[in-house]
């Protein structure tokens, strides 16, 4: 292969990748509804700062469990949701976006309010 | 996969840092890098590109890079599975990459198994046995490119 060409190849990758909508930085959102989601309840299981993305779970009113899918780990820790914050048990409300599939009860969560506080931890997401 | 999360590896993995997973990954990425990087050039070599140079001077340094490079992608993909293994139960993407990977290494099998391929350091190889050889690479770089593709896809499911 010449070396024009391996470069004309180079620079049009570096190009899609420079120019590639920004939701492609996160594991898509694509499974996820459009639309604004919010949901109220208790804390089922507390936040786990493991990878890929942060997690905890939440009963509704009417006792299902939601699983909650936060932001990767070192972001959500920095939005000041760490591992044992939120006790067990205590009222939480949360906003994001449901699981496009109805039969599963998951939220990619953007933002959590306990006790008065906010955690915002996809600050740059409305 | 509950058996796997719920080990030793997985409580490690969950419970040492918020940057533990992301090293892990970057290791993971590392050693898929040099594993199809180094597959490539050799099958490559096998599907009849660079016949100018001798297959022998192209598997010298490609088969231990892939080799020792598989193993390292192997264990940190242990790792990262590990740490929420049941998450992907149902995730078709894992049910596309192992037998994917199981293939390649069939096919590595199959490939020492050829005399061609254990001779090819000692003499000429006929234009059958090259042809033999290019089939083995033809299966290599399907077989790796989709576990690659349908790993990379597991964490958009």
């Amino acid at each position: 292969m010449n070396s024009r060409l391996s470069s004309s190849i180079c620079a049009a990758i570096l190009t899609v990748s420079l120019t590639a909508p920004p939701a492609w930085a996160h594991h898509g959102w694509g499974g996820n509804s459009e639309e604004e989601f919010e949901l109220s309840g208790t804390v089922d299981t507390g936040v786990s700062l493991a990878g890929p993305h942060a997690t905890m779970k939440l009963k509704a009113a009417d006792g299902k469990v939601w699983d909650l899918t936060l932001a990767p780990p070192a972001a959500t820790q920095r939005a000041g949701l760490k591992e044992g914050i939120i006790p067990v048990g205590a009222p939480v409300t949360i906003h994001g976006h449901r699981n496009m599939d109805p039969k599963r009860l998951e939220v990619k969560t953007e933002r959590v309010t306990w006790n008065g506080r906010t955690f915002n931890v996809y600050p740059d997401r409305k | 996969m509950a058996w796997l999360q719920g080990s030793a590896l997985g409580h490690a993995m969950r419970e040492s840092g918020v940057w533990t997973y992301g090293v892990v990954n970057l290791v993971h990425i590392l050693g898929v890098a040099a594993l199809f990087g180094a597959l490539l050039v050799l099958d490559l070599r096998l599907l009849g590109v660079w016949r100018k140079i001798a297959l022998a001077a192209i598997s010298e340094p490609t088969v231990p890079v892939a080799t020792i490079a598989f193993f390292v992608a192997a264990a940190s993909g242990v790792c990262l599975l590990a740490t929420k293994a049941t998450e992907y139960v149902g995730n078709p993407f894992l049910y596309i990459k192992f037998p994917a990977i199981a293939l390649g290494l069939l096919n590595v099998a199959a490939l020492n198994s050829l005399a061609a391929w254990r001779q090819h350091k000692t003499r000429e190889l006929t234009a059958g046995e090259q042809s033999k050889l290019a089939v083995v690479g033809g299966i290599s770089l399907f077989s790796w490119l989709t576990a690659v593709t349908a790993g990379r896809m597991i964490g958009y499911w």
